[in-house]
């Protein structure tokens, strides 16, 4: 009965509970149990929550037994990103600071889904605070990635991503601040997606940059995609940036091909893609055929989008982590004899160097006769960001955009701070705007490595970006590949 | 030729509360350089007429903000769980003004 449940999606996986070809319990075991063998490789998890959903699982199976009405998610695993709270769990934001911080509340996103009878299994690795590109800013051990375990599975979401393409899970929640959902999925070949700005609340989402920081699933299919966002995406009135809008289905009616949609390239802005040029442009291809009408839009600009996220997501940081001051919570230093040194040495410690230095920076761009021309011209730049997709979205449907400059790179072989920033060249713009974004799997590279292809709508048109990404996911057609190292059922005998 | 020098970067260091050694320091150093020199091509590009962004949602365009009404609180003892020395329902923290301050 459960041979083979890896290769489902968390919809099918639904579906098989349902119709009782498998029990909740059955499920949680078979995951923790693939977790169990494949993740002391993978370091995707930082937490394997066994108790908890092993209880959960025995408390749905008895609700279904007793004919109670299910929710829209019963049986279905899911992995959180440990930067998201689940009340009386751990939330370690992959550092130091923070590892044995018990969460109060649980965020407003495990509420919904738990509401919905989801499994949660676990808490996955990240880039410590959310900050970086790769999960080698973990302060407890990278994450590798499924399709090449010396290279990185991307980040800072690297865990989430690892997780759903080893199918330990079906689905994870990830954060994207600056593309941490995205680029992650690029590299593992799963879906990731970061929603409008105020789509997904972000209570209980441990603060990087409030306002460019959205929450998002990562799935292996669109479907599982849409299934989450319907759950996740409402009103929330303890975050004053949530929206207030209306129930909408991700799932119904979705169309056959791009016919009566136009699709904007920014040519020149991508022209220096390198390598994975030939890739972007079969892509390209593949969605003629599907009838989309393809047009050149101009979105120059986007050349300064890593200057203007880097001074307002580290000017952000700088004032969300001011708050780890080590008082009120999280690990306070043992030398510290006054109340300055418990500041400073707490958080000397706490800390590590990537989160510092974004820390100092963005210090400096706010810091008195640096703000008017760093951080004010920044917030100036964002507005000709914004002014730039609203111009081309009065021209397009949908934009598409390579997810990343490149395909999973080795783990330790990005020093220069630069470089790695460069990772999110792509990714970004979608942020600063405040737009939907989604990036699917588009094919491999020459080693064999994921690539992905990023679909970008206007705000709001989020359940259409789902809902389109869902059809070229279908040309493509490789959505049911699995890495070869998972892709056997775990001996458990 | 970079406006950062070890000058500015213990001047951070006390706007940020966070100590650090020597050899962290240098390493600072070159960053930050590296990242601000890289930040100031924004400085050539023309943004006169632009107004800053303010709030980047479209559709909401004014504040909202909710009564001044207590709610959902955190019990004490829920709160206190996560503190690193608490002590009569406080938190416990070193002195913070000098015995020889004191008057």
């Amino acid at each position: 009965m459960n041979n083979d449940l890896y290769r489902f999606s968390a919809k099918k996986i639904n579906e098989l509970f349902l119709k009782d070809v498998i029990t909740a319990t059955e499920i949680a075991e078979y995951y923790l149990s693939r977790i169990e063998s494949h993740n002391g490789q993978l370091g995707a998890f930082l937490q394997v929550l066994s108790e908890r959903v092993l209880q959960k699982a025995k408390r749905l199976d008895q609700k279904k037994k007793e004919n109670k009405p299910l929710g829209k998610l019963a049986g279905i695993p899911i992995a959180i990103k440990d930067n998201i709270h689940i009340e009386n769990q751990i939330t370690t934001c992959g550092s130091a600071f923070l590892e044995n911080y018990v969460a109060p509340f649980d965020a407003t996103v495990v509420r919904l889904l738990e509401q919905e009878d989801a499994l949660l299994i676990g808490k996955t690795n990240l880039d410590e605070f959310a900050m970086g590109s790769s999960t080698e800013n973990s302060a407890f051990f990278p994450t590798r990635n499924p399709w090449d375990l010396t290279c990185t599975p991307g980040g800072s979401s690297g865990g989430s991503a690892a997780s759903v393409a080893a199918r330990l899970c079906p689905i994870s929640l990830g954060s994207d601040t600056g593309g941490s959902i995205r680029q992650p999925a690029a590299f593992t070949k799963t879906v990731g997606f970061k929603p409008t700005y105020g789509r997904v609340s972000r209570y209980g989402l441990v603060a990087f940059a409030s306002s460019l920081d959205q929450i998002g699933p990562i799935a292996n299919y669109c479907e599982d995609i849409g299934l989450i966002m319907e759950v996740i995406g409402s009103c929330c009135e303890k975050d004053a940036t949530s929206l207030n809008l209306p129930n909408e289905s991700y799932q119904e009616n979705i169309p056959a091909s791009f016919e009566n949609i136009t699709v904007g390239i920014p040519s020149n802005f991508i022209k220096n893609l390198g390598k994975e040029n030939k890739a972007f442009q079969d892509s390209i291809h593949i969605l003629k055929s599907l009838n989309a009408h393809v047009i050149d839009i101009d979105l120059d600009v986007l050349k300064h989008s890593i200057a203007t996220y880097y001074i307002l997501a580290t000017a952000e940081a700088s004032t969300n982590l001011a708050r780890f001051d080590g008082i009120r919570y999280g690990n306070r230093s043992s030398k510290a004899k006054t109340i300055d040194e418990v500041y400073k040495f707490s958080r000397q410690e706490g800390f590590g160097k990537e989160v510092k230095s974004r820390i100092m920076l963005g210090t400096y761009v706010l810091s008195a006769g640096h703000k008017a021309h760093l951080y004010m011209k920044a917030q100036k730049l964002r507005q000709m960001i914004i002014d730039a997709f609203d111009k081309a979205f009065s021209t397009c449907d949908f934009i598409v955009l390579p997810t990343s400059p490149s395909s999973a790179f080795t783990i330790g072989s990005l020093q220069d701070p630069l470089d790695l920033y460069f990772q999110d060249i792509f990714t970004i713009c979608a942020n600063l705007a405040g737009i939907p974004a989604i990036s699917i799997p588009s094919g491999f590279d020459n080693h064999q490595k994921p690539l992905g292809i990023q679909i970008m709508g206007p705000q709001l048109h989020d359940v259409a970006v789902v809902k389109y990404a869902t059809v070229l996911e279908k040309a493509f057609s490789i959505a049911d590949k699995i890495p070869p190292l998972f892709d056997r059922e775990v001996n458990r005998g | 030729m970079s406006e950062i020098d070890l000058k500015v970067i213990d001047h951070l260091e006390k706007l940020c509360r966070i100590q650090c050694t020597d050899q962290e320091k240098k390493d600072l150093l070159q960053r930050l350089r590296q990242v601000v020199d890289y930040i100031h091509l924004l400085d050539q590009i023309d943004t006169e007429h632009v107004a800053p962004c303010i709030r980047v949602q479209q559709s909401l365009q004014k504040n909202t903000l909710r009564e001044d009404v207590v709610k959902d609180q955190l019990s004490k003892e829920t709160f206190l769980k996560n503190s690193p020395a608490h002590i009569g329902g406080m938190i416990q923290v070193p002195s913070v003004i000098d015995k020889e301050e004191r008057t």
